[in-house]
């Protein structure tokens, strides 16, 4: 953790669970409160690291992650980095894409025809995830996809969103 | 009537009803991986048993942080609660923000504007 005070970086690499989230959540609430002060967008931008880990521990081939969150001048950059089947990555890009398609009244429609869909995806999802951030960002975010070998691709999933308010 | 009470965990809340009190809670984080089976038995218990709670029932969700997954199974969870008072029954619900939250504030609004149902939301937690 770099405590400089325009810079704040956290970077983790390696295996994810369901613990690992819930202390990935309690450190990053501190961070951000410790960085950005009290403000009551904390849990949002929070919120955002969550969903991504949330989709790197539900759709990986591998169970490990690299996951970066940094703060620079008034500027969030969550960044998570995870192996996936052919078909999650393409699932994942094509997402990503869609959300670029979208304004934002149409994002929020999306959003309420996925929480209305009934059943979640077989992996558990709702697939409301990558929504529920572009709700906070908009089309500030990206998707990456590499081939790596087999039927397993690189992800890179990238949001940021400014801190002004 | 079963009895209605899990346990909270690390990643998941309490759920409880309590008949001497007439309250259902829903207390805790909830980040599950898969909410959809975490929130199944309590969508099934109100199925069953809904229609025989008491009129003046009270629902009552305090969740400081949850995931979009669980976002979706609560909107389950409160639609068998409004197909109920729909057919008469008297519940209120109660949705519990922390001071100064965005998160939790909008998502009682989202299910309020979704959902057309009167949803309280009111600064504070509780606890099971």
């Amino acid at each position: 953790m770099n405590s400089a005070k325009d810079i704040n970086l956290l970077e983790y690499k390696g295996q994810i669970s369901s613990e690992l989230r819930i202390h990935l959540l309690d450190l990053l609430q501190c961070a951000a409160l410790i960085n950005l002060g009290r403000r009551s967008d904390l849990k949002k931008l929070v919120g955002i690291a969550l969903e991504l880990l949330d989709n790197a521990q539900r759709h990986n081939a591998a169970n490990e992650v690299d996951f970066r969150w940094e703060i620079r001048d008034d500027e969030l950059v969550v960044t998570i980095t995870n192996k996936a089947s052919s078909t999650d990555a393409h699932r994942l890009a094509e997402a990503v894409e869609s959300i670029h398609r979208m304004n934002p009244e149409e994002i929020t429609e999306a959003f309420k025809r996925q929480m209305t869909t009934e059943g979640f995806g077989e992996n558990g999802g709702a697939g409301l995830g990558i929504l529920q951030i572009a709700r906070k960002v908009g089309n500030q975010i990206s998707a990456h996809i590499e081939p790596l070998q087999d039927d397993e691709y690189l992800c890179t999933s990238k949001v940021s969103t400014s801190l002004r308010r | 009537m079963e009895p209605l009470h899990i346990p909270a965990s690390h990643n998941t809340p309490a759920i409880s009803y309590k008949p001497e009190h007439a309250w259902f809670r829903v207390v805790g984080n909830s980040i599950p991986e898969n909410a959809s089976t975490f929130y199944a038995p309590v969508v099934a218990w109100l199925k069953t048993y809904v229609n025989e709670l008491p009129d003046g029932c009270s629902f009552e969700f305090s969740l400081p942080y949850f995931n979009s997954s669980t976002l979706k199974a609560l909107y389950t969870v409160l639609m068998e609660i409004k197909l109920a008072m729909a057919k008469g029954k008297r519940f209120s619900v109660t949705w519990y923000v922390e001071e100064d939250d965005d998160f939790m504030q909008e998502a009682g609004e989202t299910y309020q504007e979704m959902l057309g149902m009167k949803i309280s939301i009111i600064p504070g937690h509780i606890e099971i």
